[in-house]
């Protein structure tokens, strides 16, 4: 083991490590499993090893993506946050880790991929301005369609539209999922006792973008903020596995909010109203002139001379047809 | 089955008793079913007889289109259709019966989660080996689908069907698994199952639950099934407890026909 592993991953905002629910998983699996990884935290997935995210090339030069590969190759390398689990707790693991993966996931891909006003001002925004130029024409557009398409073929019918029969579906299968994950956890610290183990590292990764991120449309959002539980198990991990980032985000909070706002608030909006009111005039006014709407005629002072009849303020002449 | 049509059934479901008539519809057990159809059927089958709900049962090459999800298997019961183990479960609970009422709330969760641990491993690698596993595609899986029908849709219904399921493989992650890694998610199944029902006669004690009917109606059908190869029955025989957990639902809810 010369170098260490390299893990590329999305970048991070809300007050989250990433946004994304399996760079989340393992960036919470290698912290709780002290796994030495050097992370490169990237909004252009074309710069990964693999073209998606995350991806994690070992020290010999493979390149996993599966999340659940990356942890098994955490965890040959000794980095076991599961090591103090009995055979039946890792039985539990397996068995939470599939509920997560069939319940709530698809409800997760539904709001911030399919629901109109989230995936409109939130996902594809976010992603739209943290890819570089010409990405973020198109990728947001491409994940979204790989999504659709994961979630129609998970579901079983080809055609899926999105309306109200099928969000309440997912929904109610979702919210059943938390319900039984807090009731699960009841008022334990993490899902096993008091460390943390590979499946608090799933239940964070999902949970926590939905509990952090600012969705206009927040129904499922709400349902999990009523479990009090979760939300604190997802702050407790936050805090005590990820303090930098939660500190990082609060500074600049105040900054991100003006940014944030860049519709509403530009500077020196006078003067740039101003300005470009006078290109605006410029413009028709130079329309106007040479498609001769508009014609200027100068009259020679000594034709108005030898004219002293004709009053002088017909220098100019509009002519309009 | 949508949401609103469903909490309409179960309001009008709960007036009813369960008549005698009830029937569940699978595909031609003989020359037809699928070894993922077959699992799925023998799971709803053995729930019924738990809950001590009389059942006939239908063979029809036609099932998975007269099934209102496209799945089988699916009960007919008075004037209603449901498919699928999870609505008939809930179903039934409509009507009154229902194996896991005895639970706490923390071992419903757990049933749950192993009841998904069950559909998303044992199902999905079922499928995968049915339909992504050259070998058992063209001897078994092609042939028997397809053999109720005349050519040229025979081959046509059987490849699309492989096709459609390829799709959800790749859109699922199993797409680039081999056939050595999915009987290995299949030992790591069984080993947390196995480790689950411990020395326990069912996974909650003494009595039945819906996720017994389920695991032993896939373990039962992965045990008695002729594949192209025995690796996945293999895998399970390696966990003995299962083994005997099989043969004690066999003996207890299917004495009757186990000649």
């Amino acid at each position: 083991m010369s170098a260490p592993d390299e893990l590329f991953c999305w970048e991070g905002d809300w007050g989250l490590p990433s946004v994304d629910t399996d760079c989340l998983t393992i960036l919470a699996y290698a912290k709780f499993a002290g796994a030495p990884l050097k992370v490169h935290k990237i909004s252009n997935p074309w710069r990964s090893p693999s073209g998606s995210l995350p991806a994690l090339r070992t020290s010999k030069g493979e390149v996993l993506s599966r999340p659940s590969d990356i942890i098994i190759h955490l965890r040959k390398q000794k980095y076991n946050a599961d090591y103090d689990l009995s055979a039946r707790e890792g039985a539990d693991t397996l068995a939470f880790t599939s509920l997560l993966e069939e319940k709530l996931l698809p409800a997760l891909m539904y709001t911030f991929w399919m629901e109109c006003k989230n995936y409109v001002e939130v996902t594809r925004r976010w992603y739209a301005e943290h890819m570089p130029f010409p990405l973020s024409l198109f990728l947001p557009g491409r994940m979204q369609a790989g999504q659709l398409e994961r979630l129609s073929l998970a579901r079983g019918h080809n055609a899926l539209e999105a309306g109200e029969e099928l969000e309440k579906e997912l929904y109610h299968d979702a919210v059943e999922c938390m319900n039984l994950l807090s009731q699960r956890l009841g008022a334990n610290k993490f899902f096993f006792g008091d460390s943390p183990s590979s499946l608090d590292a799933f239940v964070f990764g999902h949970l926590a973008p939905l509990l952090k991120a600012k969705l206009p449309n927040g129904k499922l959002q709400q349902q999990l903020k009523s479990l009090d539980n979760l939300t604190h198990f997802c702050s407790n991990i936050l805090l005590l596995y990820f303090p930098t980032d939660g500190r990082e985000n609060l500074s600049h909070k105040a900054s991100s909010q003006a940014e944030g706002g860049d519709f509403d608030h530009v500077p020196n909006k006078r003067r740039k109203q101003i300005l470009s009111a006078l290109v605006a005039v410029g413009a028709m006014l130079a329309y106007a002139l040479f498609t001769g709407i508009l014609s200027i005629q100068h009259v020679h002072q000594r034709a108005i001379e030898s004219s002293p009849g004709l009053p002088a303020d017909e220098e100019e002449e509009e002519e309009e047809d | 089955m949508s949401l609103a049509a469903e909490a309409f059934v179960s309001q009008i479901a709960a007036a009813e008793p369960w008549p005698e008539n009830a029937t569940l519809y699978q595909p031609l057990k003989d020359d037809q079913i699928l070894l993922s159809d077959c699992a799925s059927s023998l799971a709803v089958q053995t729930y019924l007889r738990m809950c001590g709900l009389p059942v006939q049962v239908a063979c029809k090459a036609n099932a998975e289109y007269m099934s209102p999800s496209g799945k089988v298997p699916f009960v007919h019961v008075g004037n209603h259709v449901v498919s699928e183990l999870g609505p008939i479960v809930q179903f039934t609970k409509a009507k009154g019966h229902s194996l896991s009422d005895g639970l706490d709330d923390v071992q419903r969760a757990e049933m749950k989660a192993y009841m998904e641990l069950v559909h998303n491993m044992l199902l999905t690698a079922e499928l995968y080996v049915q339909w992504c596993d050259d070998s058992t595609a063209t001897e078994i899986s092609r042939p028997r689908y397809s053999s109720p029908y005349s050519w040229p849709l025979n081959h046509i219904l059987a490849y699309q069907k492989q096709w459609d399921v390829r799709r959800k493989m790749k859109a699922i992650g199993w797409g680039g698994k081999t056939l050595e890694q999915v009987y290995e998610d299949v030992s790591q199944c069984c080993q947390a199952l196995s480790q689950r029902l411990g020395t326990q006669p069912y996974f909650f004690n003494k009595h039945p639950t819906e996720l017994d009917a389920l695991v032993f109606g896939h373990l039962f059908t992965i045990l008695t099934t002729q594949l192209t190869s025995s690796e996945l029955a293999e895998r399970i025989r390696r966990c003995s407890n299962l083994l005997a957990f099989c043969k004690h639902i066999e003996h207890t809810y299917f004495k009757d026909k186990s000649t």
